[in-house]
């Protein structure tokens, strides 16, 4: 991603951090709800409704106001600055100096023209048409990674045309305009580019409108402005396919003189674009959509093994097309993309989409969903924006969420409500409402208005999950924490709901036969599942430094094991309810109990596991602190109460309350006292082999393993991840690895101690990088031991 | 770490460390821009550096090197109320004469910057800078600051940044925004984030 201008001296650079320059007008981050799902997001998340801009022509209306400016800055010094308090930081950022080259991009050099005369009419060799057409798809696929158009395709000479002046029939839209002479005409090369590019500009305005449609954040992962351009909106895809096929026939054409190794390269990247133009289409039908990726990759080897026979045509890609965009960004480099990275990307593009598509094959499972989505989010390299907005589209496809029941109901059941839980009886939804409102309601009709009320309630927040699972990985982690905010207070009103249950069970006689807080325990259990999910991904995204490893697994290990204890008691209920089911010889609903088992036991060995192996990395990590294993920063300005406050910040506000007083946090990760002088206790049991010290970690890697080889071997079903299951498979080996590393790790260190000499340990612990495939498991951060 | 020949300075150089002064400004201002648009793709506008200097000139520090009065080293800052209800400080720009570098002026600089803001009251300052930088990053970290956020494609040329904070206080992570609605709160955030406002 060579970006020329860009001083590379920065990413070294010791001492510069700076306000991003020039951030032209907004990145906000833009959200349609969807229209055409079942369930809309609205003001609970931070999001809101897309800006649409207006395509429309403007009629520019000039003032001369340089006598005016003059006569005002003459009462100026030089210098003086005047200043209302509505100039923000924000104007002052989108501010250009005129006559500055670096900022105004009107601003001509000494000889300088302001377009250059690339002619578009110019004839050319069947090599540099496919240099052409190589090129625009670097740029194509430089724009998918989230830079403007403005850098990338909208610098090609050849877009321009076809799109400036805008053309009311496609007819017209010609690399000129109005009528030449025969002669210029451009034959069936030029036409071959012109069909090419046609096609390209409408797959634009196919990415544009898909990534609209969902929730995204516009310039950081992507870039929808397309500068008063009109993409092809109106016209429908078919004419372009016609186009393409109509180019391809001329090529085919034996009539034209030209080396057939040059003709099937152009043809197969025709071919290609007819390909990718239609998996883009918006308006796919479902049913197809999972036979549209693969002639992708098709193309792609194609396109590889003959992009060395294209030329390269200069001028016919400049930055001063930028000049032409209606904007008033200062110029700025075009965005280099390699061939191959390119073909790469669209690769990974057709793969991710390819893989999106499975979405709809899915059992419809809520829990299933959730794996899948949990699953692509993380899938390496990042899928790009537009894969993102193709699954979310399919996730919100009325004909994929469309379901008798409400899918979040129906992963309360799997989670509180066994088969034949009076709760969900199907007769509680025959009772009327008494006539005279004063009486109570029936016992089974209070549940069932409940249920209804409850499964409504929990829609949003529900969906604020889902559309947080299809962010990139930054945003995902931050907005993780404004969704659980929400299920906090889920949880605070599904406890009112769980009381009218209890009394409804109570006046039935069937108490027994319900969990205690079955509502609130479902939403707890997800808000603590999540809060693990934002503490990992801080490990994985790097956002702690490793002296706060010991604190934050720490932490992790609370939460965890917060989570196994209300599982386990959900496991008590489950098989108290199955043998009294037994013992009543009500085998069916008995069967139906023991089939729902091992989702729970999946979920007690999964949280079972998470807590141990991060309670051991604690302990490990607290061991490195007192050996001075881990770099410690010296912090001044900082102290460790201000640190906890700032690590603790979005869960403070939580009910019950999940963070621990910092007294209890900073008892539990200096055992020893300060690292620097640590008790003597800390020598002795260091030295010794047995001790706690060593023991705790040992024991807690060994259940941790053992967890995690029960959730393998319950597998993937029982983890309600069977639309997932390889995925599944290596994550649960990720972590199986993990333990396995943690354990060398914490072999190679006591030993180190245990035969400690004069001249110390002899050994230095690193800390694997994230996102490099060093670690077993990104959010799993054990460090190596190696020999000094 | 710069082609230029590192001049031989003297070990006990005393580089002279002063706050800038708007009476100074035709003096001093030239020589930031320069040192600071050195290693940026695309200079700031005159506007970016007077909207620091005009309102918050006191938070901005300057190394000079004695003999010639030239400008080695400058730091920039903010500090005002934030809509989350904070009285926040900013560092906008830090930069150092890159012959000059690891030579603790940048730290220098921002000790400085933050002792100024903590006597004006600072419950907490933050700043960001690229997930690459691993020099500036360990210079804020050894002086306290933690890594809040990781934010994607934040600069021009594509790299992710970590935004830094360092809280100055107790009970700053439960401060809450006056009257201004947090409905839109992440819009805001991302414009932050984009370091468009802060």
């Amino acid at each position: 991603m060579a970006d020329p201008l860009i001083d590379h001296n920065t990413a070294s650079d010791p001492v510069l951090n700076n306000v991003a320059p020039y951030v032209a007008p907004i990145s906000s981050h833009v959200h349609a709800s969807g229209s055409n799902a079942q369930a809309t997001t609205s003001a609970d998340l931070p999001l809101r409704q897309s800006l649409r801009r207006s395509q429309s022509a403007y009629e520019p209306r000039v003032h001369d106001i340089t006598e005016k400016f003059t006569r005002a800055s003459n009462a100026l010094d030089v210098g003086q600055l005047v200043k209302d308090d509505y100039f923000t930081l924000f104007e002052s950022i989108g501010a250009i100096e005129i006559m500055d080259s670096k900022m105004d991009s009107g601003f001509l050099n000494p000889g300088e023209t302001l377009e250059d005369d690339y002619d578009t009419l110019t004839p050319l060799l069947p090599e540099e048409i496919i240099g052409i057409m190589d090129q625009l798809l670097c740029y194509e696929m430089a724009w998918h990674t989230g830079y403007p158009l403005s850098q990338t395709l909208f610098t090609s000479v050849y877009i321009d045309k076809l799109l400036w002046p805008e053309v009311k029939i496609l007819e017209q839209a010609q690399f000129y305009r109005g009528t030449i002479p025969d002669e210029k005409r451009p034959g069936p090369l030029l036409q071959a580019l012109r069909a090419y590019c046609l096609a390209l500009i409408k797959g634009c305005d196919f990415v544009i409108a898909k990534i609209t449609s969902r929730d995204y954040f516009e310039e950081e992962d992507f870039c929808t402005h397309i500068y008063n351009r009109v993409l092809f909106m109106e016209i429908p895809m078919d004419v372009f396919l016609r186009e393409l096929d109509a180019a391809m026939e001329v090529m085919k054409d034996t009539d034209l003189q030209i080396n057939d190794a040059l003709r099937s390269s152009i043809i197969s990247r025709l071919a290609l674009r007819k390909d990718l133009l239609r998996a883009l289409d918006i308006d796919l039908p479902l049913e197809h959509i999972s036979y549209s990726w693969p002639p992708i990759h098709t193309g792609i080897q194609k396109l590889k093994a003959t992009h060395q026979l294209g030329q390269t045509v200069p001028g016919s890609f400049s930055t001063k097309m930028q000049r032409r965009l209606a904007s008033t960004v200062p110029p700025r480099p075009i965005v280099e993309l390699e061939f191959v990275d390119a073909l790469e990307k669209l690769q990974y593009l057709a793969t991710d989409c390819e893989e999106a598509t499975r979405f709809v094959k899915l059992p419809q499972d809520p829990l299933e969903y959730q794996s899948f989505l949990w699953s692509f989010a993380s899938r390496s390299p990042a899928p790009l924006s537009y894969a993102r907005s193709y699954l979310a589209t399919l996730l919100f496809h009325p004909g994929v969420l469309e379901s008798a029941i409400s899918l979040p109901l129906l992963d309360v059941k799997a989670l509180v409500f066994p088969a034949s839980s009076p709760v969900l009886d199907p007769s509680n939804w025959t009772y009327s409402p008494p006539r005279n409102a004063l009486l109570s309601k029936p016992p089974r009709l209070e549940y069932a208005m409940l249920i209804d009320d409850f499964a409504d309630r929990c829609g949003q927040p529900y969906m604020d999950l889902w559309i947080a699972l299809g962010q990139n990985r930054c945003r995902l982690r931050r907005m993780l924490t404004h969704v659980i905010a929400g299920w906090d207070i889920l949880q605070s009103d599904a406890s009112l709901a769980d009381e009218t249950i209890a009394s409804a069970s109570a006046a039935l006689g069937v108490a027994e036969q319900v969990f205690e807080n079955p509502l609130s325990s479902w939403a707890y259990h997800k808000k603590l599942w999540m809060l693990e999910k934002i503490l990992l991904l801080g490990f994985e995204l790097d956002v702690y430094l490793p002296d706060e490893f010991a604190g934050q697994y720490l932490f992790l290990s609370l939460i965890a094991t917060r989570r196994r204890d209300l599982l386990f008691k959900i496991e008590a209920h489950y098989n108290k309810y199955l043998s009294s089911l037994v013992q009543a010889r009500n085998f069916p609903d008995a069967q139906d109990v023991e089939d729902a088992l091992p989702y729970i036991s999946s979920l007690v060995l999964n949280a079972t596991g998470t807590a141990a192996l991060s309670l051991a990395l604690a302990r490990f990590y607290i061991v490195l602190l007192y050996l001075r294993l881990v770099p410690v920063p010296a912090r001044p300005f900082s102290s460790e109460q201000l640190r906890y406050e700032v690590r603790m910040k979005p869960f403070l506000g939580f009910q019950p309350p999940e963070v621990p007083p910092f007294e209890d946090f900073a008892e539990h990760v200096k055992p020893y006292g300060a690292y620097t002088s640590p008790n003597p206790g800390f020598d002795a049991d260091i030295g010794n082999s047995e001790s706690e010290i060593w023991t705790a970690i040992e024991d807690a890697l060994k259940s941790a393993k053992e967890a995690f080889a029960r959730v393998k071997k319950l597998g993937a079903q029982a983890a309600r991840a069977e639309g997932v299951k390889g995925v599944w498979g290596k994550d649960v080996q990720a972590r199986l690895a993990s333990c396995v590393a943690a354990g060398v790790a914490v072999a190679g260190v006591k030993d180190a101690v245990l035969k400690r000499g004069e001249e110390g340990l002899g050994v230095r612990v690193e800390i694997p990088e994230s996102g490099e495939g060093k670690r077993y498991a990104e959010g799993w951060v054990v460090g190596r031991v190696v020999k000094e | 770490m710069a082609d230029e020949e590192t001049p031989r300075l003297p070990e006990e150089l005393e580089l002279q460390y002063i706050q800038y002064s708007p009476q100074k400004e035709e003096q001093h201002l030239p020589a930031i821009r320069q040192l600071i648009s050195k290693d940026l793709s695309e200079p700031y506008s005159i506007y970016v550096y007077r909207y620091f200097l005009y309102q918050w000139g006191d938070l901005c520090y300057m190394a000079l090197n004695p003999p010639s009065s030239s400008l080695i080293g400058v730091i920039i800052c903010k500090l005002e109320p934030h809509r989350s209800g904070t009285f926040r400080g900013y560092i906008a720009m830090l930069a150092v004469h890159s012959p000059y570098r690891g030579r603790g002026i940048a730290s220098r600089l921002v000790t400085q910057a933050i002792e100024a803001m903590a006597a004006q009251g600072a419950d907490e300052i933050v700043l960001e800078t690229e997930v690459t930088n691993t020099a500036s990053l360990k210079l804020y970290e050894r002086l306290g600051f933690l890594r809040s956020k990781r934010l994607h494609r934040y600069y021009l040329n594509g790299n992710a940044a970590f935004r830094l904070v360092l809280y100055l206080k107790e009970g700053v992570a439960l401060k809450r925004p006056g009257d201004e609605g947090m409905e839109d709160g992440e819009i805001l955030d991302s414009l932050v984030e984009r370091g468009a406002i802060s």
